[in-house]
């Protein structure tokens, strides 16, 4: 029986794989998007050769007038004693539920990858925020402030091999309306964000916007990625027929076929592109080091730094205090086999705090508010908990550079201003239970959050509340759960972090439009007609000093109005590697990148693995030797 | 003065004789006891405080504020601070604490340390703090509390039911047995973690509601073996005798099948508590139990898996859960041995 069964496995096994090899290839002519699974420079050429190109304005038709720029002269990132070879071994926590990076189940924590190899007509300098070219060479902005015209670099070829021309850029747009990819949020942006995209001649194009920016907020939301127009087919089978399909690219890796049949559910690998275009340009001199960066999924971050601790992955982020400080020590860090890094960046921080949602009648009260505010013990959290290596957070804006007002500072926490402004809501005496109470009413509010891991943090919280004579209940809620409650604006209190934007926008979280509804992003129901008129001048200024102007106006009216109480922020990245992962002189950039990224074309793939020293570290560890230990600080961008 | 009939005190005295088993019953029954008053034991509030002449029991009831003994702030007492202030002052006031004086939810931050703080016996943090500085002693004393009483409660709602409706299936028999058997078969297919997951992540499981979740799911167990010995029972001639004395079906189900079926249920006592406990704690351990912070042997053993690098969490809270799972293992051999009846009954 044991033996039968065995046998059955096998068979099923054989299957299986035999379902998941690409069907052979029909050479015919006939285009299908089955056959899309299967992608030769040969396929690709053919195909190419089939599509009608868009029809060109003609250099002529461009604006009179137009300045073109390009690369400013800041200095590149790459280093010159990079070595290039080597597999870099880096981990995930979930394999991706489909390689598409757009429609259903695409936004998973894996796109990133993906997506960092997808590049952009420009991108900004990390460093200096400057735009920087990408697969464009040179732009010019229009007179009214709408319209970027780029001219494409020729040099730029999809991973099959083929040109990428203007045709694809105007694809782009016809592919992210196209109702086939099932993406609304892409739909929307393409068509109110993007007006048109236009082709002057295989090389030059222009891309229109709706609203007049300011020049660098202009290339934030213009600089498109192309889309391969040979490879899609954008019919109803499109979602299915794309889940496993590699799509062509243009940064300097691509997904391994093999690994996709072999690894499924295991690990996914990223191979170098032999004849990258980006190969040749200073640019990128000293970057994309690695041939390969082998993606290995862990769930459980504790057996992924087990892993990492054998050697079996080069490098772990460390950003969580207990990680850094009691879990990366001993031996293989005295002895030097593993090394630290820690990066201080200064870069638009995520809002992690309390949202205070104003439809609830006490919280309704800008007194109560303020009270809460001065008992929230953030001190002993960031002191306790956090061990200081989190900083607390200022405002809800915090790191936008001039856009953030510098006289914004949080609320310390006060017992006898809490206490004052308690007792001004009418809340002065305590119950039997040590809590306020107004008229039978007590003084207690829910607190909704979603991490289990900020359990630790939000008890400091709670217990010194009860100080001020303030009750926190904490409500811990799945991710799904918690977000959907709030954004049903169920919640009192909510604990948790808005991502960050390029610029801070404020209509979406503060504006009256968006109040009083489920399902956006004011989540403290504020709506005040004077800061709803400061919204809209800011959202309609196109001049940065108006606009930076009237942002400190804002964030001076937020802090009065008191409905954050802003928490902490991690200005840093770090993470520990193995000694054979070298970096230039700057590890990281201001923005937060570099460090272990392997791909970004803005400050992605500046480390290198040093083979040589990779052999004298396993001889070392094979002997008992040992080196130096290894921590390095880089403080050029600690706020 | 209650009356044991000789087979019942033959019974208990086999179960005295069982040494582990009797011991290991008086220790769990005096811990059941004593965590009933824990606040007596382990608490930050002190037993008794002698402040200007006055005597003050500040365990049970309202909160007194720092002011009433001459503090500056109006928050609850800080009595660890306020008996060293009167021992220094020596005006003859002073303060009694508790065994262990942390209660299981306050925060302690010691300067230039971080939380996990090491066993610190000055401290009076015998078995050290967790990942938040609380006291893992006063949790796990506290956290037993809520386990065991939460076994109890379980454990009385699910026998209600399970005897109740087991001995009806097994009295009546014909369809309403066959039709109840048909349903709990369905209803024990439904995967109850999966049903506790849900409402974990929909609402904040009290302990009320978890009870009553894990009765619903829980009261199939008990109704198979007393439907079984119910069968048994009925067919025999005291029960037609009672019937043929007109006796009605529940009287004769309480009155005379329930105390001769006696043995299974006690027999399955001790099992049952055990299984509330690693219930509670693998629930709370997959944070689908009781909110925090309660304290809780589950969220304990928790942070003691993710920090190994603070041996005493995960030591403390895996010894304590031995050590009781042991024990009632030993009281439910014990009892099994004691009340087998193949030592009084010869069959035929």
């Amino acid at each position: 029986m044991p033996k039968m069964r065995w046998m059955l496995s096998c068979l099923l096994g054989t299957l299986l794989v035999g379902c998941s090899e690409p069907p052979e290839v029909e050479r015919s002519g006939e285009w299908t998007s089955a056959n899309q699974l299967v992608w030769t420079p040969e396929i690709a050429s053919a195909r190419r050769a089939l599509l009608e190109p868009y029809p060109a304005l003609g250099l002529s038709a461009l604006p009179a007038g137009l300045v073109w720029e390009t690369h400013p002269g800041t200095p590149f990132l790459g280093s010159a004693e990079a070595r290039p070879g080597g597999t870099f071994y880096d981990h995930a926590s979930v394999y991706p539920l489909t390689l598409r990076t757009v429609g259903p189940d695409s936004n998973n924590s894996f796109r990133g990858y993906l997506l960092a190899n997808q590049w952009s007509l420009t991108t900004l300098h990390p460093d200096t925020e400057t735009p920087i070219p990408e697969l464009a060479l040179e732009w010019a902005v229009s007179a009214d402030q709408t319209t970027l015209f780029f001219r494409l670099d020729p040099a730029v070829r999809w991973s099959d091999g083929v040109p990428v021309t203007a045709d694809d850029y105007l694809y782009t747009l016809e592919f992210m309306r196209s109702e086939a990819i099932v993406a609304p949020w892409y739909n929307n942006y393409f068509t109110e964000q993007i007006l048109s995209v236009e082709k002057y001649d295989d090389y030059t194009i222009a891309v229109r916007g709706a609203v007049p920016k300011p020049a660098v907020d202009l290339h934030t939301s213009l600089s498109i990625s192309p889309k391969p127009r040979h490879f899609h087919v954008l019919d109803s089978g499109w979602v299915q027929n794309t889940n496993w399909a590699i799509e062509p690219n243009t940064g300097p890796y691509q997904i391994d076929r093999r690994s996709l049949v072999d690894g499924k559910g295991k690990y996914l690998v990223f191979q170098k592109k032999e004849d990258w275009w980006g190969r040749h340009r200073p640019q990128y001199q000293g970057r994309f080091n690695v041939d390969r960066v082998r993606i290995k999924i862990i769930r459980d971050p504790n057996t992924a730094f087990q892993s990492f601790n054998k050697g079996d992955l080069d490098s772990f982020a460390l950003v969580l205090p207990e990680f850094w400080h009691e879990k990366a020590k001993g031996p293989a860090y005295d002895r030097g086999y593993l090394e630290k890094l820690w990066v201080y960046n200064d870069a638009p921080r995520p809002s992690t705090g309390v949202w205070m949602n104003q439809a609830h009648p006490l919280l309704a009260e800008r007194s109560i508010r303020l009270g809460l505010q001065h008992s929230l013990n953030f001190e002993k959290m960031l002191r306790t908990v956090l061990r200081n290596d989190y900083v607390r957070l200022s405002q809800h804006y915090t790191g936008y550079g001039s856009y953030t007002n510098p006289a914004v500072v949080p609320r310390a926490f006060d017992l006898a201003a809490a206490e004052g402004y308690f007792t001004d809501a009418g809340f002065a005496q305590r119950g039997p239970d040590g809590i306020r109470v107004r008229d039978g009413v007590r003084l207690s509010f829910t607190m909704t959050y979603s991490q289990a891991v900020h359990t630790p943090r939000l008890v400091v919280l709670q217990d010194e509340a009860k100080k001020a004579g303030l009750e926190i209940k904490l409500q811990l809620l799945d991710g799904q759960n918690a977000f959907r409650n709030i954004m049903e604006k169920q919640h009192e209190l909510a604990w948790m972090g808005w991502s960050t934007g390029f610029r801070p926008a404020y209509w979406e979280h503060y504006h009256s439009a968006n109040a009083g509804k489920p399902q956006t992003n004011n989540i403290t129901n504020t709506a005040i007609p004077a800061l709803d008129t400061l919204i809209e001048g800011y959202r309609s200024a196109t001049d940065a000093s108006t606009r930076i102007a009237l942002s400190h106006q804002i964030q001076a009216r937020l802090d009065a109005e008191a409905m954050f109480a802003p928490g902490y922020m991690v200005p840093y990245s770090r993470g520990a590697h193995w000694r054979w992962i070298r970096f230039p002189s700057a590890a990281g950039t201001r923005d937060g990148g570099g460090l272990y990224d392997p791909f970004s074309s803005a400050s992605g793939g500046l480390f290198w693995i040093d083979s040589e020293i990779r052999d004298e570290t396993r001889a070392a560890q094979r002997e008992g030797r040992g080196f130096a230990p290894v921590l390095r600080i880089d403080e050029r961008f600690k706020p | 003065m209650m009356r044991l009939d000789p087979i019942t005190r033959t019974k208990l005295a086999r179960f005295r004789s069982i040494g582990r088993g009797y011991w290991s019953a008086l220790i769990l029954a005096a811990l059941m006891g004593l965590s009933l008053c824990a606040e007596l034991l382990v608490n930050s509030r002190a037993l008794l405080v002698f402040y200007q002449g006055s005597l003050y029991f500040p365990t049970y009831g309202a909160v007194m504020p720092g002011t009433v003994f001459g503090e500056d702030y109006a928050y609850e007492t800080d009595y660890r601070a306020l008996k060293q202030r009167f021992s220094e002052a020596g005006q003859g006031d002073w303060v009694v604490m508790p065994l262990i004086p942390y209660n299981p939810l306050e925060i302690n931050a010691y300067e230039g340390e971080f939380a996990p703080h090491p066993p610190n016996a000055a401290r009076e943090h015998y078995l050290g703090t967790d990942i938040a500085g609380r006291d893992v002693a006063a949790r796990l004393v506290y956290g037993f509390r809520i386990a065991i009483w939460f076994s109890v409660a379980l454990l009385l709602s699910t026998y209600v039911i399970g005897i109740a409706l087991g001995c009806w299936m097994g009295y009546r028999g014909g369809w309403i047995d066959l039709g109840v058997q048909r349903l709990i078969e369905i209803w024990s297919n439904v995967p109850f973690l999966y049903v506790i997951m849900i409402v974990a992540s929909i609402v904040t499981p009290g302990f009320g509601l978890l009870v009553s979740l894990m009765v619903l799911f829980g009261w199939m167990g008990m109704t198979w073996y007393m439907r079984t010995a119910t069968y048994k029972e009925a067919a025999r001639d005291y029960v037609l005798a009672a019937r043929a004395l007109g006796a009605g079906p529940w009287r004769i189900i309480g009155r005379h099948i329930l105390p001769n079926t006696m043995s299974i249920i006690v027999t399955f006592i001790p099992f049952s508590i055990a299984g509330g406990i690693t219930a509670l704690t693998a629930l709370d351990y997959l944070g689908f139990g009781l909110p925090p912070p309660t304290p809780s042997w589950g969220e304990l053993l928790k942070q003691g898996t993710d920090r190994l690098d603070a041996p005493w969490i995960v030591s403390s809270v895996v010894a304590g859960l031995i050590a009781i799972l042991v024990m009632v293992t030993f009281v439910g051999e014990a009892i099994r041995e004691a009340f087998d009846p193949r030592r009084q009954v010869r069959y035929a």
